[in-house]
């Protein structure tokens, strides 16, 4: 099957900004299915609120688009109810890490056998560019005018806790996404792929980056991929299990 | 057996698949009775949202589910009850309610939660409601519970209070009478449905479209008043010395029985929507409607709202009731 026949081609142009990075993770989500050559039957993608949020709703398959927040136990009902099914998560950092927070640290706890994919752009797009609980220290958004006080969540922290299955990816570093969500879906139990991705309208554009180019080469200078790490500092991608 | 367990029994009976809750007194006896259930997937979840969210996917993707709580979880659940209404899933809510606001009293009984089992979640919703007032009443209305939320594919929420739940009665299960309604419908994978808390058409959400949310919402309010007309369950004590009509419902329509004796009693089980047509013809004769209810008058604006006279409240506030004083009252 080709990566197309698992997304509503029917839907697109998708209702994402241009220079939006959810598209790039919504695509190589797609070609992993492709290359692991799932049957749309065992799969199912569930998501919560926000602009990723409504990812669920562009793959070809029995998909939930929940609340906002609840969309780990409401994926944890599916893989609980259905454990012969592929349940991912897709959804972004605020709705995941902020409103959800809880679930997430339960998930892990639970190690139930799901893989969760969060795209973390830094901000609450769809509100309009307020700060999100992985908004960096100093950065200014339109409620923290005055530069965020407050450091962004150790999300890798939470997730290697519990030794769970964590990694970090970016919208630049494509072969490197698709091997890691590889990775994540193939793992037994609870795994978590955070994809630091690019939200140029409410987000880059007021740190003064001109585009979603220059937003995905800073990702190509920043992060460096490393590999065998126990601990992935701020500035590496690589994968931890 | 207890009202709990009544509660628990009848889910199992009813053919649920899965539960999760989170421990809150006094509801707590429905999840130890599913713990132990081996056939059933059971979440001891991490708070009641999670419960509730993880009973909408479990619906969704696999076949009847529930949770169960008491006021304080019941007010987190909100949210999710509109997000099953718009997801069109079936779901059964049990709220064995105690004295709120907040945490309240904890954990006397009360009725204080009967306005928000309809009014809770935002939006314009149509949800069924019932209230037993028995041990193998709480059994049977469970399953009804079940049935009304397969044939509505919506929320239902049975409600109960401290003092049912706890309730110790001998219960004769073979004598209780009831059907089991089935789970129909594709099986969750095999299509490319999106299930979503927007509104949306054929998987698309519309959330700009006016006549698709009409259209929406006036199927489900049509479905659900078509459907509730299967489950209109009440128990109307006529004495026809009394030109009195009391309205009760949960326990103390059981506190009150011995009125009887002196005046006409009506209590309806389907608590939503109201039995408006039995209502409106059973009152026609009474001169005095009172309603006597362990909350503020809440069920007693809805009899307002329906017959559009003026009825009288006894209110039954902090979690004690005594047939003597509420006597003292309709002196």
């Amino acid at each position: 099957m080709n990566f197309k026949d698992y997304l509503k081609i029917e839907r697109f142009p998708s209702s994402w900004c241009p220079g939006c990075g959810i598209g790039i993770v919504v695509c190589n989500t797609a070609r992993v299915f492709e290359e692991l050559k799932l049957k749309k039957e065992d799969i199912t993608v569930v998501s919560g609120i926000g602009c990723t949020g409504r990812a669920a709703g562009y793959f070809n398959m029995d998909t939930i688009h929940g609340l906002h927040g609840r969309a780990i136990p409401l994926a944890e009902g599916v893989k609980i109810a259905r454990p012969d099914m592929k349940v991912m998560v897709l959804s972004g950092d605020g709705d995941l890490i902020g409103i959800g927070g809880n679930h997430l640290i339960h998930a892990c706890k639970r190690n139930t056998d799901i893989t969760v994919i969060c795209n973390n752009n830094h901000i609450y797009g769809m509100t309009g560019g307020q700060r999100s609980p992985m908004t960096d220290k100093g950065i200014k958004t339109i409620t923290s005018p005055y530069g965020n006080e407050e450091d962004p969540v150790n999300v890798q922290g939470i997730v290697r806790a519990n030794k769970r299955f964590f990694a970090r990816t970016t919208t630049f570093h494509i072969l490197h996404m698709k091997s890691v969500i590889k990775e994540a879906i193939q793992h037994k139990g609870f795994s978590f792929v955070e994809i630091v991705s690019n939200c140029v309208e409410n987000y880059g554009r007021r740190l003064g980056f001109k585009n979603a180019y220059d937003m995905l080469l800073n990702f190509k200078q920043t992060y460096k991929i490393v590999k065998d790490a126990k601990e992935l500092e701020w500035d590496e991608i690589g994968i931890i299990k | 057996m207890q009202g709990n367990e009544a509660v628990a029994e009848a889910a199992v009976k009813a053919g649920i698949k899965f539960y999760a809750a989170y421990p809150i007194t006094p509801a707590s006896e429905i999840m130890h009775v599913m713990a132990k259930k081996k056939d059933i997937k059971f979440v001891h979840a991490e708070d009641e949202i999670a419960a509730v969210m993880m009973a909408i996917g479990a619906s969704i993707s696999d076949g009847k589910s529930m949770t169960s709580t008491s006021g304080p979880g019941f007010s987190l659940m909100q949210e999710s009850i509109g997000m099953a209404t718009m997801t069109e899933t079936p779901l059964v809510i049990v709220n064995v309610q105690r004295v709120g606001p907040s945490t309240g009293m904890p954990t006397l009984p009360s009725q204080g939660d009967v306005l928000q089992s309809a009014y809770g979640s935002h939006g314009d919703r149509y949800p069924i409601v019932f209230y037993p007032n028995s041990v193998s009443e709480m059994y049977k209305y469970t399953i009804e519970s079940f049935n009304a939320a397969e044939e509505n594919q919506g929320p239902v929420i049975l409600l109960s209070d401290g003092f049912l739940g706890h309730l110790y009665e001998t219960v004769e299960l073979d004598k209780i009478d009831y059907k089991v309604k089935d789970r129909k419908g594709k099986k969750f994978g095999t299509g490319n449905r999106h299930y979503t808390g927007l509104i949306s058409k054929n998987g698309i959400p519309m959330t700009k479209d006016t006549k698709v949310y009409r259209e929406w919402i006036k199927k489900v309010k049509e479905r659900t008043e078509k459907i509730a007309k299967n489950y209109a369950f009440y128990e109307y004590l006529e004495n026809e010395k009394s030109n009195t009509l009391l309205i009760a419902y949960g326990i103390t329509s059981r506190v009150i029985l011995p009125l009887k004796e002196k005046y006409s009693i009506f209590r309806p089980i389907r608590m939503f929507p109201v039995l408006e047509k039995e209502l409106k013809k059973i009152s026609e004769k009474y001169k005095k409607i009172i309603v006597i209810e362990m909350n503020d008058g809440q069920y007693k604006k809805e009899i307002e709202r329906v017959l559009k006279r003026e009825i009288e409240s006894i209110p039954i506030l902090g979690g004690s009731i005594h047939l003597s004083e509420i006597k003292d009252k309709l002196k």
